[in-house]
């Protein structure tokens, strides 16, 4: 197998959980009974959501609900993590974020992501220039590597009624249609035909926010794809690699409004979602597709991306996911999220500030990296494991009910955009005050 | 009729000799060559010279809902077929003043389409575009075209409609009135009062067109289609940004959708910034915007569906009834 590298992300653990499960949720089992284990502090806290702390109630009047409503005391089991996700039926608010065409997610990593996350029923979201690149798996030779190959690994392996797959188009896809492509392809249908196939227009990218897609290619392939991307000698003019650099697409308030509105239309039975790079207006932009009818929109902060970008973009360009969630404040629609994701805690932060679910990127790519057959499974397994346990210490017992009121930063998490509410529930035989 | 009743003919063709060999093919072949015959005869009588514009090309008209185009490998280039002619009859007003063309089209529609009886992957359209004209006009012709082949084909064709079992008195309001227009959000609010709900920023949809088409007795235009819903060549209203200044011509009877056409976006700016409205890469269309920047004719046309007239005309369940070898989506046929 290749290797496969993120620097920056915390692969190891990643492995680990890919690897174990469940079991890694915890320490080390050895330690149990010897070891005193408190608070471990973080060498620096990277970013503000790092930094947040979630912070359970004394007074819990929703374990009450749930209380009443079980006839017992509520469990961290008892959390339902199944979830709306832009349309779709999740079983965890949870997705699949797309890996694009770069070279790690073509090598057949791409389709095992696809075949676990259907098995776990939860969205996923392909294609971003997948078809100028590695072609759609039709006429063409692609086989697993085209997105077909994706989508039907992935609806081999979903249940029904749960889950979904969001084909990414952005403007060089376009001269692909690959949406028209895939609306009018029989293998989609039992997709289309559930409801469950979205179509997610590419505004911009997570890692390099205000640039198009990059990915390095050999110069034979350069040849080939030289009429749809510009090609750039980066590496030098005898090097047997060239920068492929898509544009990355003019985008006005009417043209992103228009835009949508030409999805709906122009595919009624598809849910339209709008993937939106961390600028800094994504209030604004976010409130415009939700009105025009998105069913989701989704953000990748500055430090999400698998795909190649210029180390200067890396470092400083884009909003900090964290930053994206607290411009947006109380979300007009459904919110999805990436950066850095890969374990429950962040996830749960994500989901109080806002988010209905949280995209693996990175963490889903390292995981089918160690084990293709069951280390997304696995990844997920743990992540949902820590997330039944911190809502259900929230006092509640799903997702969706996590908000601002359960999140503290030490310089405050702006509430007063995303003010809770207090829960006011009726407890049959007492009066409500 | 059509959504509404039970079909009398098998939704699909037959095999090729059953289909080339039947009584309904025959009449209903015979009544569109009259029909075009028609047709030609009226549009050059109305000033317009035939053209017959390109079948392949570097680009074609994205403006299809949803529908697939076609691919062709042109000496290592990618080229399309064409979906619609639009492009070429803007341009081909450089030459005459006023043109009609009998297009063939190719548009790999989605698959759900193969139930809607008035949907081919390949067919046919009477494509007209008249330099300096209006909407208004536009319409005119449009109509003055079906009434003179409905004419025509009451006029000589009687024994091929005894062979359909369509009565000549269906055409008695259209031959004798004017077609009347309604504007889409009218259209949407007579929908919302029989109870079905559309997309006030969308097409009519397949059902909300087959209801209000089904209590009509003679065609009709719906007009100022709001602008998400069409390509970026149906040209803005200045007047009521957002409303374009287009319209639809359905047929009655429950026959739906006919023809679309309107006035032409044809100064550069707006044409650029109306395709990423459509999400459109400008780069594509460089033949195109560079005659555009040197400037195009203003003007105003529509592209009548062949197959669909003949079929209201005719009265045949199926759009594939009035094609000798018709290509119904996602149905392989030669």
């Amino acid at each position: 197998m290749s290797t496969l590298h993120a620097g920056g992300f915390p692969e190891a653990v990643v492995r680990d959980r890919a690897r174990r499960g469940t079991a890694a949720v915890f320490p080390d089992r050895a330690e149990y009974g010897h070891a005193l284990l408190g608070a471990v502090p973080e060498p620096t806290p990277p970013d503000v959501l790092d930094a947040a702390q979630l912070v359970p109630p004394v007074f819990m009047p929703q374990r009450l609900e749930k209380l009443i409503d079980l006839a017992r005391e509520p469990l961290h089991s008892d959390v339902d993590l199944a979830t709306e996700v832009g349309g779709f039926r999740a079983a965890l608010p949870l997705y699949l974020s797309a890996f694009g065409s770069t070279q790690v997610a073509s090598v057949n990593l791409g389709a095992a992501a696809a075949r676990q996350a259907g098995e776990l029923g939860i969205p996923m979201v392909v294609g971003e220039n997948v078809v100028p690149v590695n072609g759609y798996g039709r006429l063409d030779d692609a086989g697993g590597r085209g997105l077909r190959g994706r989508i039907t690994a992935y609806a081999d392996s979903v249940a029904d009624g749960v889950g979904g797959v969001a084909v990414q188009q952005s403007t060089e896809d376009a001269d692909a249609e690959v949406w028209n492509l895939v609306y009018s392809d029989p293998s989609a249908l039992p997709l289309l035909e559930t409801g469950r196939l979205a179509f997610e227009l590419k505004v911009g990218q997570g890692a390099k926010p205000g640039l198009g897609g990059m990915t390095v290619v050999e110069s034979a392939t350069a040849d080939r794809l030289a009429e749809q991307f510009a090609m750039e000698p980066v590496f030098g003019e005898d090097a047997d690699r060239v920068l492929r650099c898509a544009s990355p697409g003019t985008f006005t308030e009417e043209i992103l409004r228009q835009q949508i509105r030409l999805m709906r239309n122009n595919f009624p039975r598809a849910k339209a979602w709008v993937k939106l790079h961390p600028g800094r207006d994504i209030a604004h932009a976010a409130a415009v597709a939700w009105a025009a009818g998105a069913d989701a929109v989704t953000v990748d902060g500055a430090e999400g991306g698998t795909g190649w970008a210029p180390t200067a973009f890396l470092g400083g360009v884009g909003l900090p996911l964290a930053e994206c969630l607290r411009r947006i404040g109380v979300p007009a629609g459904c919110l999805m999220v990436t950066g850095r994701v890969w374990e429950g805690l962040r996830a749960a932060k994500c989901l109080a500030a806002g988010a209905r679910a949280t995209g693996l990127g990175r963490a889903a790519l390292i995981a089918v990296h160690e084990d293709p057959e069951r280390g997304l499974v696995r990844l997920v397994e743990a992540l949902a494991l820590e997330l039944r346990l911190l809502v259900s210490a929230m006092g509640k017992y799903r997702p969706g009910e996590l908000d601002a009121q359960d999140l503290w930063h030490p310089e405050g998490w702006d509430t007063t955009v995303n003010l809770g509410r207090e829960p006011m529930i009726s407890v049959p035989g007492r009066e409500t005050p | 009729m059509d959504l509404m009743r039970t079909d009398s003919a098998p939704a699909l063709p037959g095999s090729p000799r059953e289909h080339l060999t039947s009584d309904t093919t025959r009449a209903a072949l015979r009544v569109q060559h009259v029909m075009l015959d028609a047709a030609r005869a009226y549009l050059t009588e109305q000033g317009c010279t035939e053209v017959l514009l390109p079948i392949i090309g570097p680009v074609t008209d994205p403006g299809a809902r949803g529908a697939k185009q076609v691919d062709v490998d042109y000496y290592g280039h990618r080229y399309k077929l064409m979906t619609s002619a639009i492009l070429y009859k803007q341009a081909a007003l450089t030459t005459f003043d006023r043109i009609f063309c009998i297009a063939p089209n190719v548009r790999l529609e989605p698959l759900e389409t193969a139930n809607t009886s008035r949907h081919l992957a390949e067919f046919h359209q009477i494509d007209v575009e008249l330099s300096g004209a209006s909407r208004t006009e536009a319409m005119a012709v449009a109509e003055g075209a079906v009434r003179a082949m409905a004419r025509r084909v009451v006029e000589t064709a009687r024994p091929e409609l005894d062979v359909l079992g369509r009565d000549p008195d269906a055409f008695i309001d259209l031959l004798g009135e004017r077609f009347e227009a309604r504007t889409h959000a009218q259209a949407v609010d007579d929908l919302a009062e029989i109870g079905h709900q559309q997309n006030p920023d969308a097409e009519i949809d397949w059902q909300g067109e087959a209801l209000l088409s089904a209590k009509a007795s003679r065609p009709f235009f719906v007009t100022d289609y709001p602008k998400g819903s069409r390509g970026f060549y149906d040209r803005e209203d200045p007047e009521r940004p957002g409303t374009l200044r287009n319209f639809d011509l359905l047929a009655p009877e429950g026959y739906g959708e006919l023809a679309s056409g309107g006035e032409r976006e044809h100064a550069y700016g707006a044409i650029i910034a109306r395709m990423r409205e459509t999400g459109e890469n400008p780069a594509k269309y460089r033949w195109y915007l560079d005659m555009v920047r040197e400037g195009i004719p203003a003007s105003a046309g529509f592209g009548l569906g062949l197959q669909r007239v003949t079929r209201y005309i005719t009265g045949v369940d199926h759009a594939w009834q009035t094609v000798a070898f018709p290509k119904v989506p996602g149905v392989v046929a030669p």
